[in-house]
């Protein structure tokens, strides 16, 4: 038997080597356990619940939190006029620009539209002939 | 987990795209530099509501029924390059989200114009107009319970002007 001292004074490699050559004794009825811990480990994880099961809560929490966002009344923009003659005024003037730009998709049109007489106009004359 | 937050991201993901609005696209891009913006709350159209006479200029196109149908307006007018694309890009979004109908369309020169509503066969509840160019970007929308009968009379007459 060696002392305490005799022990720490041995290296990594010795200690290695005495251990593996050192008669082990299983402790009796360590099968037994082991079986039952393992089966008692099993009976735990069936009882547990499943995964996508435990993922329904949080969904319907992250779900309940996001809808909230939307919902609930959020602070909206300032009014970028206190006057209403003044609103009027620039409700006008966008409708000025609207005007404005569908003037030049009509000219567009107009355009397109003389210009598609020209052969129109030979035609009926190259027919009348 | 990884389910979770994936499906976490993907309803996130879900509602900023339904959230997609004027209100969104105003709120965006108003405070930015080089750009005019109006906000007309609906507050402030029913306050317009009740002017008792309501000049309206050169007296041959008469606005004030339509005017008056409107409850909100949200206008952007932005000259700053740097956002022009992604204010498009939203603005696009938010039209085929919202089951805009096109009205028009015309192109010239480098500059597309846009317009839709939606609503039903009487009434026209929302009207956006989408002006871009190389430059610049103009992004109006209208919203209200507008009577479909004098939005069109309406838009015929700018048309014929």
């Amino acid at each position: 038997m060696k002392t305490l001292e005799e022990i720490e004074n041995l290296s990594l490699e010795e200690l290695e080597r005495n251990a593996l050559e050192a008669p082990v004794t299983v402790p009796d009825g360590l099968e037994r356990r082991l079986r039952q811990a393992l089966a008692a480990r099993e009976i735990a994880e069936a009882a547990r619940p499943r995964p996508v099961r435990r993922l329904v809560p949080l969904a319907a929490v992250a779900a309940a939190a996001a809808a909230a966002v939307v919902l609930l009344p959020q602070r909206g923009p300032k009014d970028s006029f206190d006057d209403p003659l003044l609103a009027y005024a620039e409700v006008e003037k966008a409708f000025q620009t609207i005007s404005d730009k569908m003037s030049a998709g009509v000219d567009l049109a107009r355009e397109a539209g003389s210009a598609a007489e020209l052969p129109k106009s030979i035609l009926n004359k190259t027919q009348s002939k | 987990m990884k389910r979770f937050i994936f499906l976490f991201a993907a309803l996130l993901l879900t509602l900023s795209a339904a959230a997609q609005n004027g209100k969104s696209i105003y709120q965006k891009y108003s405070d930015e530099e080089n750009v005019s913006a109006v906000y007309i709350s609906p507050a402030m159209f029913r306050l317009i509501g009740k002017i008792p006479d309501v000049n309206t200029g050169d007296g041959e196109v008469n606005l004030s029924p339509i005017i008056r149908s409107l409850s909100g307006m949200y206008l952007i007018n932005s000259e700053n390059e740097k956002i022009n694309g992604n204010l498009r890009a939203e603005a696009e979004r938010f039209i085929k989200s919202g089951k805009y109908e096109m009205l028009m369309e015309a192109k010239d020169s480098g500059q597309t114009v846009r317009m839709y509503t939606v609503g039903n066969e009487k009434t026209v509840e929302g009207f956006v107009m989408l002006a871009a160019e190389a430059a610049s970007v103009t992004f109006i929308c209208l919203d209200g319970q507008m009577p479909r009968d004098e939005f069109e009379t309406l838009m015929a007459k700018q048309m014929a002007d």
